[in-house]
């Protein structure tokens, strides 16, 4: 089989939210020769369409998770499958959901569509303390601090977050942004945060357009 | 388990209530303002008084030929796929097309109803998923810019051609009810065809209190004849043409539905039949009728009671309003009665789509009422229980903390536990605004066009068509259009 059709095997098992699928079709792309990169740029290419088809209401959510999880699984293999350092160039993006709150589905999916989207992805959890977050990020030199919150409660933890990088003279080290269930473009603006994504696809959108990613 | 039906009568009620009818039928009688009928009757051992037009009936007549009427048949439509199996287990809706008037949507104004009108409500109701079979144009006694007397054959042959489901034809008087059967025989293949199974179907509406009117009991006849089916309905006003008390109301539609399916059964025993209620009540503030009230929901479920006690399929009223505008009140009245009627096991149920004391009609409300018909019909399927829906295996896979997003399973049964809205909008608030903040009846509204822009209903075959239109110029010829 032509590695272009096997390449097309990981896209479409994407589209087909098949986790086993994909994983097997990029096994066997990658012990035919195909090049690990173009397997991980085809699944890549599969969640985003995955992206904008949830974004018009064409797929449920159900089908956007599991292809997210596909996606995660192809990347593993594929950076197993690479030499190490070989994907380093990736913007990288430490992730989570802040102090207080254990909402994470929805951090989990961007997370997933950030990987999709060719970021480093550094998913520190949930109920994540303000200080983990900027220590990991300092620890990795992390592009973006993505801060993820569900509840009017734990909110406040994104605006104490960027206080406390500004106390720290690190404010411009990091692009912060935010998002979650209850926080809004309004909140974005008014806590000094670099962006806002108000779901999974918005989200990538802003991360690439922070950091200056072409889509 | 498949939920349980709401009932408001006990059987004990019930017996009352038939017997009561018996009492009134025997001692004071019921007027049939048609002689063919009245004849029919007095040969069967009904006292008749035709100076009075006024029919006694014994209890054993009663009784004895409204068993005749069959609890199960096929209604037959032009894609038969479509097809219906009516019985007194399952729910369909038929959608009110043909009403004098239609909300004309780019001025939020009513206006007369136009054969161009009919063809696009046909259009939209044929590709509606949760209506089953169709009223039409042929039951208008007017459609604008067509001469009454014809407007019939125009209103029927606008629908066949328009819609593949099961359509509604006239029986408002001999003549347009033979035309109809005519029109319906090409459909069959032949009258002997016709007399074998149901294609066309129609409604008799009596007159309250205790009257049967000569054109709809011509209707009965004729479609009795044809072994076509026939909804007998009674619209009763409580308060107004029946007593203000519900039970008394029931008493006197009961009268007037089960002489009826009498004279039905009489004239060929087995007619397929409706026990037909369009029961609701006079407003008494301003002496007009409300249809889109709880009481005619109530009255909707313990009409479904009755007829299923008779063991015939009952024919409702429900998802209607005397709302002027697709506004709130609107959809309270439609969802409330619709519920109600659905949950109380009524087996068709007429009117989605129609508004303001039933004499508007709006294509809008058609999207609207078809997507609270979703909902209904998927609170009637219940929650079912078994291994596969317990889903324990799941719940242990995922355990504390996780979420059901990424299991197959979520994905296998969504669409069958969840109803997924058509025009319901769930959006944030951001997202609805940037989308230029619409309200239902705009989204109704644009919705309409794109069906009109890319419904196409099944191609009616080229003779079939070349009949109906040669039997429409023979009706326009005799009626001397």
């Amino acid at each position: 089989m032509s590695h272009d059709k096997l390449v097309e095997d990981v896209r479409q098992a994407i589209l087909n939210y098949d986790s086993e699928g994909a994983v097997k079709a990029a096994k066997d792309a990658i012990s035919q020769k195909a090049d690990p990169l173009k397997v991980l740029d085809a699944a890549s290419e599969g969640i985003k369409i995955m992206g904008e088809k949830f974004h018009a209401q064409e797929i449920f959510l159900p089908q956007l998770t599991l292809a997210a999880d596909a996606m995660v699984a192809v990347e593993k293999l594929v950076e197993e499958n690479l030499p190490k350092g070989k994907l380093s160039h990736k913007k990288k993006i430490v992730f989570g959901t802040i102090e207080g709150d254990l909402h994470d589905i929805g951090k989990n999916i961007v997370s997933a569509m950030l990987t999709g989207a060719g970021f480093e992805v550094h998913d520190i959890g949930k109920d994540v303390p303000v200080a983990t977050f900027i220590e990991k990020a300092k620890e990795l030199q992390a592009d973006i601090i993505g801060v993820s919150a569900l509840m009017t409660t734990t909110m406040d933890g994104q605006r104490k977050l960027i206080e406390e990088l500004k106390k720290t003279n690190m404010r411009k080290k990091f692009k912060v942004l935010i998002g979650g269930g209850c926080t809004t473009k309004e909140w974005a603006k008014k806590i000094g945060a670099d962006g806002y994504g108000r779901d999974a696809k918005a989200a990538v959108d802003i991360a690439m357009k922070t950091v200056g990613v072409k889509a | 388990m498949k939920p349980k039906r709401i009932e408001v009568l006990d059987e004990n009620e019930i017996d009352q209530i038939h017997h009561a009818t018996l009492t009134v039928l025997e001692k004071t009688g019921i007027n049939v303002n048609e002689e063919q009928a009245r004849n029919i009757l007095r040969k069967n051992g009904a006292t008749v008084d035709d100076a009075k037009k006024r029919v006694w009936i014994p209890r054993s007549l009663l009784e004895d030929n409204v068993k005749k009427a069959p609890s199960e048949f096929i209604m037959h439509a032009r894609d038969p796929k479509l097809n219906l199996k009516i019985d007194l287990d399952t729910t369909y809706l038929e959608p009110m097309v043909g009403r004098l008037n239609i909300l004309d949507a780019s001025t939020g104004k009513r206006r007369r109803t136009t054969l161009k009108d009919l063809e696009h409500l046909m259009k939209v109701a044929n590709a509606m998923p949760n209506f089953h079979l169709l009223h039409s144009g042929a039951m208008m006694p007017h459609i604008e810019g067509i001469q009454d007397s014809v407007a019939h054959v125009h209103g029927y042959f606008t629908a066949i051609k328009n819609a593949q489901k099961v359509v509604k034809g006239t029986g408002r008087g001999t003549s347009k009810a033979e035309d109809c059967m005519r029109m319906a025989a090409v459909l069959a293949g032949g009258k002997e065809e016709l007399r074998k199974n149901a294609w066309v179907f129609t409604t008799c509406n009596t007159i309250s209190p205790l009257q049967l009117d000569k054109p709809q009991v011509e209707g009965i006849i004729v479609y009795a004849r044809y072994g076509q089916p026939v909804d007998i309905t009674a619209e009763v006003q409580s308060g107004g043409t029946a007593p203000v008390t519900l039970a008394g109301a029931l008493v006197v539609q009961n009268c007037e539905v089960l002489t009826g399916i009498l004279i039905a059964q009489l004239v060929n025993p087995g007619t397929p039949v409706f026990y037909g209620t369009c029961g609701g009540i006079m407003d008494m503030r301003m002496a007009d009728i409300s249809l889109g009230c709880v009481e005619s929901g109530l009255i909707n479920i313990a009409s479904a009671q009755l007829a299923h006690h008779y063991k015939i399929p009952c024919r409702g009223t429900a998802a209607t309003t005397e709302s002027k505008a697709l506004d709130m009140q609107a959809g309270y009245d439609k969802a409330l009665t619709l519920m109600m009627a659905a949950q109380g096991g009524v087996n068709t149920i007429f009117y989605p789509g129609v508004m303001d004391h039933a004499l508007t009609i709006s294509l809008e409300s058609y999207v609207i009422d078809n997507e609270i018909a979703g909902m209904v019909f998927r609170a009637l399927r219940g929650i079912e229980v078994d291994e596969e829906h317990l889903a324990v295996d799941i719940i242990n896979k995922v355990g504390p903390i996780g979420h059901f997003l990424n299991q197959k399973h979520t994905m296998q049964y969504l669409l069958k536990e969840h109803y997924m809205p058509t025009i319901s909008d769930r959006r944030l608030r951001e997202d609805w605004e940037k989308d230029g903040s619409k309200e239902l009846k705009d989204v109704a509204k644009e919705r309409v066009q794109k069906i009109l822009k890319e419904h196409t209903p099944m191609e009616l075959d080229k003779d079939k068509e070349k009949e109906l239109r040669a039997i429409i110029k023979e009706v326009e010829k005799r009626e001397k259009v």
